[in-house]
């Protein structure tokens, strides 16, 4: 059964079973999930289950529903999701669920397939193309571009911001890096920041980076606002408007 | 730091052909291989055409950086993924054409996996679904993502990871070289580590060997070519019920102590 972990600060503080039913989310008392906090709307956010595929809507919110960093209007959820409402992360457990039937699939003649073949007739086609549009997130948020950006608080490098834009960023002296240290004794690779679909995740070099003072045993998202030390930089984090 | 690789292709205990490829450049550091599939011979045809492919345009621009690429530059990609991409892009042409030029080859097709090491950077581009695996400090996770139909259920959670392990239509790609004329690449690039591991590897292995029997064979055999062996062997041990082929690269650390110092001071091996 799926379901929806209210966390604040890291401890579960409720837990919602999904069913049939749109689940809501706001400061109002008679929403399944209320939140009691001035940065919440009254009816901020619903969940529900639409072509076998769990999605979000956001209600017009003041602040806005993110999921997994990005601000959304509407979009599918899937297992490890995290969505932000205010302060208050809620996030979706699939875990120990079946699959989600989809008819279409199931129905769909598809045969038993002994060799390697290519998807090529129109109907199987047509089958990908409902099945990536259920994947697919809308981020429906026009003039709001967020910009991925590192600010140097600390520490030598050869500029004071960078803006991530490639796949992968190396922190380090070497002509492979883009965000440049300097100094002697400064690592040629320190630390890499890999760009993936649902964000940016720092990953060790040399060095073995700090998010927010905690020391990272593998490649971690980063999170607005985030805090990171490698060797004698400091660097923050953030996604601009 | 020290660059060692081995390889190994084997028909499998069920199929009477072996219609996988592999071809490594030891200079440029370049490993590709590619899974091929069509009737009579011309998987194997496609999967040689592939692999030759891949690393001939890749020597060509090793001596002409001003090589024309074949399809779009990405920007958020370093020259050399762009690089690695174009060659495949390259491949499929050279499969297509050729597969429309021949009756007997009509809808041959093929995977492909390449992995091509600058320095410390990797960079990898893939269709189909052969498969490139990253071991770090005991952790073990698929750095591609497959194209093929359960793989496309399970990102978009109608199916379950255990659902396509089984399933009846793990062989539907949904992408494929040679197939049509043009073909969408993934390419990706990372940062190594002295003491990483990379497995390039045909769907045969996967389906027969675990994860967690893969990672344990590649971490208590640090010679490539003897992990590459028994990976083999434990496929066919297990059924063998496809081709099975395997490429792995090591990145050992430098010789330390004195001696290695010195010899790396006075030009010797490095």
């Amino acid at each position: 059964m799926a379901r929806l972990l209210l966390k604040f600060e890291s401890e579960v503080v409720k837990e919602v079973p999904l069913s049939s039913r749109p689940v809501t989310i706001g400061r109002a008392p008679d929403n399944d999930i209320p939140i009691d906090n001035l940065a919440v709307s009254n009816y901020h956010a619903r969940v529900y289950s639409e072509a076998g595929c769990l999605v979000i809507e956001d209600l017009d919110s003041l602040n806005g529903t993110f999921v997994n960093e990005m601000r959304v209007e509407r979009a599918t959820l899937k297992d490890g999701d995290s969505i932000a409402v205010g302060k208050h992360h809620i996030l979706v457990d699939q875990a120990h669920d079946t699959a989600l039937p989809l008819d279409a699939f199931h129905k769909a003649p598809v045969p038993k397939v002994q060799e390697t073949m290519v998807l090529d007739t129109k109907q199987q086609r047509d089958l990908m193309q409902s099945v990536a549009a259920m994947g697919e997130r809308s981020q429906i948020a026009p003039g709001r571009v967020r910009v991925p950006t590192l600010v140097v608080l600390a520490g030598r490098t050869d500029r004071k911001e960078y803006v991530l834009t490639d796949r992968l960023t190396v922190i380090g002296k070497s002509n492979l890096a883009s965000i440049k240290l300097r100094g002697w004794f400064a690592p040629a690779m320190a630390a890499q920041i890999h760009k993936h679909d649902d964000g940016y995740f720092l990953g060790r070099g040399d060095r073995i980076p700090r998010i927010n003072g905690e020391p990272i045993s593998h490649p971690t998202r980063l999170s607005d606002g985030d805090l990171i030390e490698v060797g004698r930089v400091r660097l923050n984090f953030l996604y601009r408007d | 730091m020290q660059i060692i690789s081995g390889a190994r292709t084997d028909v499998g205990r069920v199929r009477k052909n072996n219609e996988d490829s592999y071809r490594t450049d030891a200079d440029l550091h370049l490993y590709v291989l590619s899974d091929g599939m069509g009737g009579e011979a011309s998987g194997e045809v496609a999967s040689a055409l592939a692999v030759e492919t891949v690393i001939e345009h890749c020597r060509l621009a090793a001596k002409n950086p001003g090589l024309e690429l074949v399809g779009e530059r990405k920007e958020e990609l370093s020259d050399a993924t762009n690089r690695l991409a174009s060659a495949l892009r390259s491949a499929n042409q050279t499969i297509f054409e050729t597969a429309s030029g021949n009756t007997d080859q009509k809808g041959m097709g093929a995977t492909i996996v390449a992995a091509w090491l600058n320095e410390r950077r990797l960079s990898i581009a893939h269709v189909g679904d052969s498969r490139i695996y990253m071991l770090r400090a005991g952790s073990f996770d698929q750095i591609t993502a497959d194209h093929s139909l359960v793989a496309d259920l399970v990102r978009s959670g109608i199916m379950t990871p255990q659902q396509a392990e089984v399933s009846e239509q793990q062989s539907i790609l949904t992408r494929a070289l040679g197939t049509k004329a043009k073909v969408e690449v993934d390419a990706d690039e990372q940062l190594l580590l002295e003491g990483d591991t990379i497995l390039l590897c045909s769907d045969g292995l996967t389906r027969m060997v675990t994860d967690p029997e893969i990672a344990s064979i590649l971490e208590t055999n640090p010679d490539p070519q003897k992990a590459a062996d028994r990976l083999v062997e434990l496929a066919n041990e297990n059924g063998g019920h496809d081709n099975v082929t395997v490429i792995v690269v090591h990145l050992a650390p430098e010789a330390r102590g004195l001696w290695a110092t010195l010899r790396r001071w006075f030009g010797g091996d490095s």
